[in-house]
């Protein structure tokens, strides 16, 4: 690699400079007298794309055979897993919730995230205690923090005792929060038990997850808030702009591409979601808080029938590209 | 960035965040105060006498060790190349590595079980180690790789003008100048080895080679269900992950705003 290096220099000293042409010629003339670089790259292309691609090479044959139980295939089918799992309720459940848990998050996420960075780059006293306790929670383990959770969420448990004993169930149902809640078909906010419930049973995860991520989507707003010059909220005060104006009009579209690297992140999470609900709640009770990373678990391995599995599998990795992509190109149209 | 001029106004913010906090603080009161509960002590005393114990903890080292090796050599030689160096058709590469963030564990089972089984890797250390490099380093190129794009060029066209090959470029300039990204770097890998879960379910059967995220589902076994023993074991086995990032907290936050943030 070094003689490369060497024999790139050599050149660079013959080529007269471009002086008349422009600049991304000139870019790309420079980017051609780099030394080669693919060895560098060849290691982690071995390690991710050599492992991972195997992998979906593997499901999409996987994905092919009816296969009860064998790991190394059973007779062909063709796309009647493909067509299996199209039909199936169980697919288009978790679909949805997948679609809920992204977007409940992702709306939580972002909005508490700006929120704990502005607060936070304000006057605060023991600023540092606070970021190590926003951001605590992604860093624990969701298999430890898992048994935790059932008891924050039991009968017994620490949420059901707040919320009758500091009178916030009572507070609800005499301000009419509980009122509109009913009406709109969501549970309200009462004691109960969240866990074994059809009609909580998701809105628990989703609950836990944004527990364990706001603090990653604080770390990011928190950064790129740094990078806001203050002359210009300055000005804006002195303009006679209101704090939440200045929130609103000059914080928050100066993080927008924090925003949209977020929701490209929570799309792949909610994709890929296992742990929690897997955890939590075995994606139960009835499915209600099943997501394709359980439904795939469930089929593989307590069910070892893994062509429909692979078939899952597939779609899965489809849905995920597709979604990146789209968010990708959404957010390059508007810049 | 909010204006809080008078001692008031201070106050309420103050009041205000504390009261937004408490949720977060919930769950992590419950653990400790859990862990406490009955024996108090004796329930940490039960869970470290345990023999079984130490080996989760030396094996969830292990595992975090090595993957966070594996990974920062290969993210910073992607990093450099990428970045750099001179690679034909490198977006097509670049790509090709970024999809693999959209793959989870679960959709790697079957056929990990398939190489893992063909290479004789079957409940050695190395089926958890690969798969969790290989699901890391696309996030951590992709991090890394913008970091060294905001290297200037010309700092390595003077080491190559001085005569500094690629090799001498990369450890004499490259890795100094990523210091702060390799803390994030090394902070997320160890969070994501630590924490992983469903692949040492899956492929470590040998229960001296368990990890520690299979502890709570050990002392449910155990204690049929002792609440107090698997919260003074969650706690035990959070304690590293806090003070490792407690310890870190500035640089971590340094690499990922410098990562993160293009």
């Amino acid at each position: 690699m070094a003689s490369t290096s060497v024999s790139a220099k050599g050149r660079r000293g013959k080529t007269p400079p471009g002086t008349t042409r422009g600049a991304a010629e000139q870019h790309r003339r420079q980017l051609k007298l780099r030394p080669a670089g693919f060895g560098w790259i060849l290691p982690a292309l071995v390690l991710s794309v050599g492992v991972i691609y195997f992998c979906i090479g593997y499901n999409g044959f996987l994905s092919t055979q009816q296969n009860k139980g064998g790991i190394d295939g059973g007779t062909f089918i063709g796309l009647d897993n493909y067509r299996n799992a199209l039909s199936n309720p169980l697919f288009w459940g978790a679909l949805k919730h997948t679609l809920i848990f992204f977007l409940v998050v992702s709306l939580v996420q972002i909005g508490m995230g700006i929120i704990f960075a502005a607060m936070l780059h304000s006057k605060i006293h023991l600023a540092v205690v606070y970021k190590v306790i926003i951001f605590m929670p992604f860093v624990i383990a969701p298999a430890i923090m898992a048994p935790v959770h059932r008891q924050v969420f039991a009968t017994e448990g620490p949420l059901n005792w707040i919320l009758t004993n500091l009178k916030i169930q009572w507070l609800c149902d005499h301000i009419g929060i509980n009122w509109v809640l009913e009406h709109l078909h969501l549970p309200t906010v009462a004691a109960q038990s969240w866990l074994a419930q059809t009609s909580t049973s998701l809105l628990v995860v989703i609950g836990v997850q944004i527990w364990s991520t706001i603090g990653f989507a604080f770390i990011l707003f928190y950064a790129s808030m740094g990078q806001i010059e203050p002359e210009m909220i300055e000005a804006a005060r002195i303009d006679g702009a209101t704090n939440p104006r200045i929130l609103i009009s000059l914080v928050v579209p100066s993080v927008r591409g924090t925003v949209l690297a977020l929701l490209i992140l929570n799309a792949i999470t909610a994709l890929k979601l296992f742990d929690y609900p897997y955890l939590m709640t075995r994606g139960g009770p009835v499915y209600t808080s099943d997501f394709l990373g359980t439904y795939i678990h469930r089929e593989a391995v307590t069910l070892t029938n893994l062509g429909y599995a692979g078939a899952l599998s597939i779609l899965l990795l489809i849905l995920a590209i597709g979604a990146s992509v789209v968010m990708s190109l959404w957010s390059r149209r508007g810049e | 960035m909010f204006d809080v001029r008078s001692k008031v106004s201070q106050a309420i913010l103050q009041l205000l965040l504390t009261l937004m906090v408490i949720p977060f603080v919930v769950p992590l009161y419950t653990m400790i105060a859990g862990s406490f509960k009955g024996q108090g002590w004796g329930n940490y005393k039960a869970v470290v006498s345990v023999k079984m114990f130490p080996y989760f903890f030396r094996n969830s080292a292990f595992i975090a060790i090595c993957t966070i090796a594996l990974v920062y050599a290969t993210t910073m030689m992607a990093a450099y190349g990428f970045s750099k160096l001179r690679i034909p058709k490198r977006e097509v590469f670049f790509w090709m590595m970024m999809a693999c963030l959209t793959l989870p564990e679960v959709v790697l089972l079957a056929p990990l079980f398939k190489m893992a089984a063909g290479a004789g890797l079957y409940n050695t250390f190395w089926a958890v180690i690969i798969p969790i490099s290989a699901l890391q380093v696309p996030f951590t190129v992709l991090l890394t790789r913008t970091y060294v794009d905001g290297i200037p060029d010309e700092l390595f066209e003077a080491a190559r003008i001085d005569g500094a090959g690629t090799i001498r470029m990369f450890w004499n300039v490259l890795i100094p100048l990523t210091k702060p990204m390799a803390v994030a770097v090394v902070v997320l890998v160890l969070i994501n080895a630590w924490n992983s879960y469903l692949l040492p379910l899956i492929f470590l059967m040998d229960p001296s080679y368990q990890v520690v995220t299979l502890l709570p589902q050990y002392f449910q076994g155990q204690y049929n269900d002792d609440q107090t023993k698997v919260m003074a074991g969650a706690v035990l086995t959070a304690l590293p992950e806090i003070i490792a990032y407690i310890s870190l907290q500035r640089f971590f936050e340094r690499g990922m705003a410098a990562g993160a943030l293009k």
